[in-house]
């Protein structure tokens, strides 16, 4: 590869960006190079992104607890559910790709727009309800690890509250995915944890492939944390997060098996951080420890595995509510801007769109400020996020569906019959086990207790 | 990206001149089976009794 940058002009493009940018007359840059696997190359890193934000980001801190809980409880036994998870999370969003880059616009715009102000309205301020009350639980777990680590919370969370919001504020949108990209191959640590700490390796292959449940049977604890860890892995925030990551990234068609593969990778490694995360759990369970919190569960495994072991689970933990945060906050901003119609990119400056930044910024500075409130109900608004997820899920991929099949709005990228036949019946597992949850709130014997 | 002697150029997505796409604001509200019609409307009840429901247990839960 030659390390050259060609500028080459550009021809008028009449119509300006979805997300307000000037997209006028610019001369092209580009990179040049001598073989076609560098040109591959290249192009997958420069799309390269947003599939992987989406998918490591979706290991958050709520994540990292259910996971880690599932392996606590129930040691490896529901491996095989985390598996079988892989291929639905990456059918769902690879139709948000799809969706995103035919019409270079965010999903809460699309929703307005071919079904109405009810829904839009519905489906918005569902996202962002849920969104925030999911932001109270990633400050409230960064507060855990950082009293883990000794350090004060009073100072921790207004610092990393602030570095949140720095990291969107400059006015580029490559710099933000850069440094979050960054974040995101931190979660190899996982990786390392799990060798660390892993059981033997027959026992996690035999749990990943072959279904089987553990000692006791279906029981109203087992059903609650399966549907958490369906809940959790599949999340509303992640089609609005990702199809306007792809709209503000402004990915061309050309773009788009790059783009499939940047969220099939995205898929692959959130995925095997989880069943880490259920390792570490497992590993934790094995040595005799009651699981209470995640940051527990590192201070437990320090005494087994050695200090430097627990300071990384911790690290990574505050990593997960940092990735987290930073992508629920934008989903958020994205979905709000695209529906008011204001100016909506990380291009912009604070300048060109205060509305857009203003509304990070106050989920972020709300969300950290109620956790630094004493006695504040963390436990109620932990359930009220799974409650309310379970609710807005099955609607939103719904939607997701029938956009995805709307020939006037995707032309040759709509669903084949395969598509819909895998997307119903993820669709049919989604709301039965939604109506099972409604059910358990309802009537919380149902299921015999533990 | 462009193919010229064997060189071939890059050109990163916010590089590259604005991919015309469609016209989603043109397109107006998306035409509906009445099956489809109906299969939403029941969504909307389902939905408002799922929010009632939790809006009940969070209050349930808080007293």
């Amino acid at each position: 590869m030659t390390n050259k940058t060609l500028i080459m002009p550009a021809g008028v493009s009449a119509a300006g960006s979805a997300a307000g940018v000037e997209t006028g007359v610019t001369p092209v840059r580009g990179r040049v190079v001598k073989s076609k696997g560098m040109r591959d190359l290249l192009t997958f890193l420069m799309v390269f992104g947003p599939g992987l934000i989406v998918m490591v980001a979706d290991n958050d801190a709520g994540a990292v607890s259910t996971y880690s809980q599932a392996g606590a409880q129930y040691g490896t036994h529901l491996l095989w559910i985390v598996l079988l998870l892989l291929p639905v999370c990456y059918f769902i969003q690879e139709m948000v790709v799809r969706l995103g880059i035919a019409t270079g616009k965010g999903h809460a715009a699309m929703i307005y727009q071919r079904f109405g102000k009810w829904w839009g309205l519905f489906s918005l301020v569902d996202l962002e309800l849920v969104n925030f009350l999911t932001l109270v639980t990633e400050f409230a777990a960064i507060d855990l690890a950082l009293n883990k680590m000794g350090v004060d919370p009073r100072y921790g969370v207004p610092l990393a509250a602030a570095g949140l919001a720095l990291l969107v504020m400059t006015g580029s949108y490559r710099r933000w995915e850069r440094i979050v990209v960054f974040l995101c191959l931190l979660d190899f640590a996982w990786f390392f944890i799990a060798f660390r700490l892993g059981p033997p390796l027959g026992q996690i292959v035999k749990h990943a492939l072959i279904p089987s449940m553990p000692a006791g049977g279906i029981t109203a604890d087992l059903m609650f944390l399966v549907i958490a860890i369906v809940g959790t892995t599949i999340a509303p925030w992640q089609l609005f997060f990702q199809q306007s990551c792809i709209a503000d990234k402004r990915l061309r068609f050309a773009d788009l098996k790059w783009a499939r593969l940047d969220t099939l990778l995205g898929a692959c490694i959130t995925i095997t951080a989880a069943v880490c995360m259920m390792i570490a759990g497992a590993a934790s369970h094995a040595h005799g420890f009651r699981f209470t919190d995640p940051a527990q569960m590192a201070a437990d495994i320090g005494t087994f595995a050695g200090p430097a072991m627990r300071s990384v689970i911790l690290l990574m933990m505050i990593n997960a509510a940092v990735l987290g945060t930073t992508a629920i906050s934008l989903s958020s901003a994205w979905a709000y801007g695209e529906v008011r119609g204001w100016p909506h990119s990380l291009q912009l400056p604070w300048r060109e769109a205060r509305g857009f930044y203003a509304l990070y910024l106050l989920s972020v500075g709300a969300a950290a400020g109620i956790v630094l409130i004493p006695r504040a109900p963390l436990q109620l608004i932990i359930l009220g996020v799974q409650v309310l997820a379970g609710v807005i899920l099955p609607s939103a991929i719904i939607f997701l569906q029938l956009l995805l099949n709307d020939k006037e709005l995707l032309g040759e990228h709509a669903n084949k019959p395969w598509n819909n036949w895998v997307n119903w019946t993820i669709i049919a597992v989604l709301f039965i086990l939604s109506l099972v949850l409604a059910a358990q709130v309802a009537a919380p014997n149902l299921f015999p207790s533990a | 990206m462009t193919t010229k002697n064997d060189r071939y150029v890059v050109v990163h997505p916010l590089d590259d001149v604005y991919e015309t796409k469609v016209d989603t604001e043109a397109l107006g509200p998306m035409p509906m089976t009445r099956s489809v019609r109906y299969s939403l409307l029941s969504l909307r009840a389902y939905l408002i009794l799922m929010v009632l429901l939790v809006v009940y247990h969070v209050v349930m839960l808080a007293r």
